[in-house]
């Protein structure tokens, strides 16, 4: 399955990338997180609720960023298991482009489903997954701006981590 | 039967089930309505993934979910039965890997059991599946049948040296010179899609082994009881008399239920390790991924004519593709071969080359349903014949009349090497003539052609398998029953019991077994019990599948039937002081047979030979029980024939077939009971429609399987399937005295292809052609160039 889209974020690059590296924001954004812990500077474990169609399940999963060019692009890419539901694994490009003083954040994810969320949900995956991709945002932007862009990354670990993480490059 | 005045005849009279108002009422007994004392319930962890190998399994979260009796992992739940292996002796070089009950190290299917946990309830045992953690590493799975065959192919399971179960190829000297001086040859590619059987009830067992007693007693819902008797004393080191399986009510079956399953044989070993009744029963996603499914055929196939419309030659390539394993014990291989031996059948056809390739996939295993083979090898050689037709500018109906077998033209040998006995083709095409009206629906068709309205007109010849003997499976080295065995009883009272080795599971065996038995002891069918489905009770038997209930079971309980009434007869005669042979059963009564005068009820019979045997002479046998068993002799089936044809309005826009009309001539020798042959055939022709038109299982590229649910999975609904007309031809077999032959495939066997000629007949103005099944809005606005 193949997923894209982009957002205008009134935030300028350096603010949305440090949030996409900031496991508060993130904890905040990811639709049905439960918990999200950071384990290296690019690797994050997660537990997020979802329900998708008929099935509902607590997938715990791993989430790894690479592919990193600071202030530009990064890859996530992850899988989860939602034990007897069946598992997600997949992978999302997210690119930046400033735009005066906003940002372009553009996506292409490439997933795949297994087990009976395949088999039962396929035909609610794409839906599912686009509304997931849209809640996300939305809460994305809603800790943007609800912490006023500097407010982002106050956590100085996590920022650390970020800039560790880019100038590992 | 001269001594039988013919209006007592019940044999070919319309019965309704006996059972059918018990199950209108309610009363239904199927296994999920039994509840055992002690009884636990089954659920399984299963496989997400396809193909992979199992790094990390723990149960110990589970193991402490409420309601929680065991949760049982390969390790220990294995090492309970002997693993089994889907092969048969007879099919040279067959391989398949041995199966067990759990995943152990890889998993070769989406929906492969991998953990067992008993509980309570059956909530409990699935939260607590929901609480076991599995963690497999990935192998690429086997998804297409043709790339799996190819040199640096991923194998599907360990220990297969390639992806190939199966291979043959069956030809005749003159195949080659034939396709060489043919006028026409005429090909085509088909795609015959998997789908499933989708009973309304689905699997169930109850698995309940007594220590005390080292007695096995299994409720399943089975056609095949014997079988299963045999199968859970061999693999699980059972004495098979303390093994009894019991088959009450049953909602459908189709073939899927004769197959031996990973869920049954785990509830076997969990109830004899628990010491407990352990039930399961599949919700409809198990059922989607883990019953049988059918078909799955990639075909090529290219048929040779000469110019006078003769049929000279058949050439065809069938792909079979089955799951990761054949199925136990009757294999995966029997469809393919029925699809290369079944081409071309109705046709006097001299030259045959098929070649069959059963290959492996990490899908689900195939296996036997309804029609076995039959309607790849029909769809296929009427798809072809339509084409010759068209190549040679003959009606579809002139054509065929060309090729079939003369109806006096018998016993012949197919070019596949069939021997049929007696069949009657001509008859069948001209009595389909008749009853469709045929020239007129061409007027019909050409006017509203005119108007846009584009419909058309498929015809299908076919001949089934029926009444097999042992060269099924017996030959082939499994302990499938080649024959059956009834007991029947006269009671005190004067009515009859029948205990019979043949199973219902809706189609109304019971009431033509009682309607059989009636004509013999010349009693009302009303007055015959019939008793079938469990192993303690009835005689051994192969039960029912491919077609031999009527057929096979019919004459075991005409020729039990007639024994006890010899008996009753020599008894009548000792008290009458009588010839036995002046008597004859008839209305309740021992008669006179020549004037037909009431000598003494049948009742008064069981009164002397139960409470005063001691008023008869000495010596007399006062036995009123008689058994019987009987195995199909002669010829090694008693193939039927017939001919479908189906009439549809296509949609060129939309690709929308709606279905007008279908018609169904049908010759299965002796008809026991014409309303039940018909509602078997009507049943029949609506499952072959299913495929044709709407059922299939549908995989993505990583063997997931993505319609899972009757929400995605679509069934043939009243409101879509045509008026179903029916007419018979019968031609009774001499193989038997009742003459019946079978008639539980026949709808299925060719209501495919008479879709499929139907839809290409209608879209033959856009010179447009479709050979996949099932022929969905989207393949035939892909056919017609629209996408």
């Amino acid at each position: 399955m193949e997923l894209e889209g982009s957002e205008i974020l009134e935030v300028s690059p350096e603010q949305v990338w440090r949030a996409l590296f900031d496991r508060a924001v993130l904890e905040r954004s990811i639709p049905g997180c439960e918990t999200l812990e950071q384990t290296s500077a690019t690797e994050f474990s997660a537990v997020v609720k979802l329900k998708v169609g008929p099935v509902s399940a607590r997938f715990k999963g791993d989430v790894e960023l690479s592919d990193i060019e600071p202030l530009t692009a990064c890859t996530l890419s992850g899988k989860g298991s939602g034990g007897i539901a069946g598992f997600a694994k997949g992978s999302a490009r997210v690119t930046l482009v400033s735009q005066g003083d906003k940002t372009v954040l553009t996506y292409r994810v490439d997933a795949a489903v297994g087990g009976k969320l395949a088999a039962l949900g396929s035909r609610l995956i794409k839906s599912t997954a686009q509304k997931l991709a849209g809640e996300f945002f939305t809460n994305f932007k809603a800790v943007l701006l609800a912490e006023g862009g500097a407010e982002v990354g106050q956590t100085h670990q996590d920022i650390g981590a970020g800039e560790r993480a880019g100038s590992a490059l | 039967m001269t001594a039988f005045p013919d209006t007592q005849a019940h044999i070919g009279q319309a019965h309704r089930r006996q059972n059918a108002l018990r199950h209108i009422a309610g009363r239904g007994r199927f296994v999920t309505d039994i509840v055992l004392p002690r009884m636990v319930h089954a659920a399984f962890v299963r496989s997400p993934l396809a193909h992979g190998r199992i790094v990390g399994l723990d149960v110990e979260a589970a193991l402490r979910a409420p309601g929680i009796i065991k949760v049982f992992t390969a390790a220990e739940l294995n090492p309970t039965c002997t693993p089994w292996t889907g092969t048969l002796d007879h099919f040279a070089r067959m391989t398949s890997i041995a199966q067990n009950i759990l995943a152990d190290d890889v998993v070769l299917w989406a929906g492969q059991p991998v953990v067992m946990v008993i509980a309570r309830s059956r909530a409990e045992a699935e939260d607590a599946c929901e609480l076991v953690v599995l963690d497999i590493e990935d192998d690429e799975p086997v998804v297409d049948g043709a790339l799996a065959l190819q040199a640096d192919a991923v194998i599907a399971a360990p220990g297969l040296s390639s992806n190939l179960c199966y291979g043959t190829v069956l030809e005749t000297a003159g195949v080659d010179r034939a396709f060489a001086e043919a006028a026409h040859v005429v090909e085509a590619e088909f795609v015959f899609g998997r789908h499933t059987a989708v009973t309304l009830e689905p699997r169930a067992i109850i698995a309940d082994f007594d220590a005390s007693t080292g007695q096995l007693t299994v409720h399943q819902g089975t056609q095949t009881p014997y079988q299963f008797q045999d199968v859970y004393a061999r693999h699980f080191g059972l004495n098979e008399g303390q093994v009894r399986v019991i088959a009450p009510d049953v909602g459908g079956s189709f073939g899927m239920k004769l197959h031996v399953y990973h869920e049954e044989m785990g509830a076997v070993a969990a109830s004899k390790l628990l010491g407990r009744p352990v039930r399961f029963v599949a919700d409809r996603l198990e059922a989607f991924l883990s019953d049988i499914h059918a078909r799955d055929h990639k075909v090529t196939a290219r048929m040779a004519v000469a110019s006078d419309g003769r049929i000279t030659a058949m050439e065809v390539d069938d792909l079979t593709q089955v799951g990761a394993f054949s199925s136990y014990p009757r294999t995966s291989a029997v469809e393919g071969n029925q699809v290369i031996r079944l081409m071309g059948g109705p046709y006097a056809m001299p030259d045959y080359r098929g070649r069959l390739s059963v290959v492996f996939q990490n899908k689900v295993q195939t296996s036997q349903y309804r029609a076995v083979g039959h309607p790849i090898a029909c769809a296929v050689t009427e798809v072809l014949v339509d084409r010759a037709a068209e190549a040679l500018e003959l009606d579809p109906f002139d054509m065929r009349a060309r090729n079939v077998v003369a109806d006096n033209a018998y016993p012949h040998v197919s070019a596949t090497g069939y021997q049929f006995e007696k069949l009657s083709h001509e008859a069948c095409l001209t009595r389909l003539r008749e009853i469709m009206d045929y020239d007129s629906l061409r007027a019909e068709q050409a006017a509203l052609r005119k108007q846009g309205i584009h419909r058309g007109i498929g015809i299908a010849p076919f001949v089934e398998i029926t009444n097999p003997g042992a060269a099924f499976y017996g030959v082939g080295g499994a302990r499938i029953s080649a024959q059956d065995g009834a007991i029947v009883k006269l009671t005190p009272a004067g009515d009859v019991q029948c205990m019979i080795s043949v199973t219902e599971q809706g189609q109304g065996t019971e009431t033509i077994i009682a309607q059989v038995v009636a004509d013999q002891l010349g009693v009302a069918p009303d007055r015959v019990k019939v008793i079938t489905g469990d192993t303690d009770t009835t005689p051994s038997g192969g039960a029912t599948w491919a077609c031999r209930g009527a057929g096979i079971g019919g004459e075991t309980a005409l020729r039990a039937g007639r024994k006890l009434r010899d008996q009753i007869l020599a008894l009548a005669g000792q008290i009458l002081q009588a010839d036995p042979g002046g008597l004859a059963l008839s209305g309740g009564n021992v008669i006179d047979a020549v004037t037909g005068a009431p000598r003494m009820a049948l009742a008064e019979i069981g009164r002397i030979a139960t409470y005063r045997p001691d008023t008869l002479p000495r010596g007399s046998d006062n036995s009123l029980t008689a058994v019987h068993h009987f195995a199909p002799g002669g010829y090694p089936f008693d193939f039927t024939n017939g001919v479908q044809a189906s009439y549809v309005e296509v949609d060129v826009e939309t690709g929308l077939v709606k279905l007008l009309k279908h018609w169904v001539v049908e010759d299965c020798g002796r008809i026991i009971n014409p309303l039940l042959v018909d509602e078997q055939i009507r049943g029949g022709v609506v499952q072959g429609l299913g495929a044709a038109f709407f059922e299939e299982c549908l995989y993505d590229d990583a063997g997931q399987l993505t319609n899972g649910s009757l929400a995605d999975y679509l069934v043939p609904m009243a409101g879509e399937m045509p008026d179903i007309e029916i007419a018979h031809v019968e031609t009774p077999t001499l193989d038997t005295i009742l003459g019946a032959k079978g008639v539980g495939e026949a709808g299925t066997a060719a209501a495919g292809a008479a879709a499929m000629n139907a839809v290409n007949d209608a879209l033959r103005p856009f010179a447009a052609r479709i050979s996949q099944t099932p022929m969905t809005p989207v393949r035939i606005l892909q056919a017609l160039g629209h996408i």
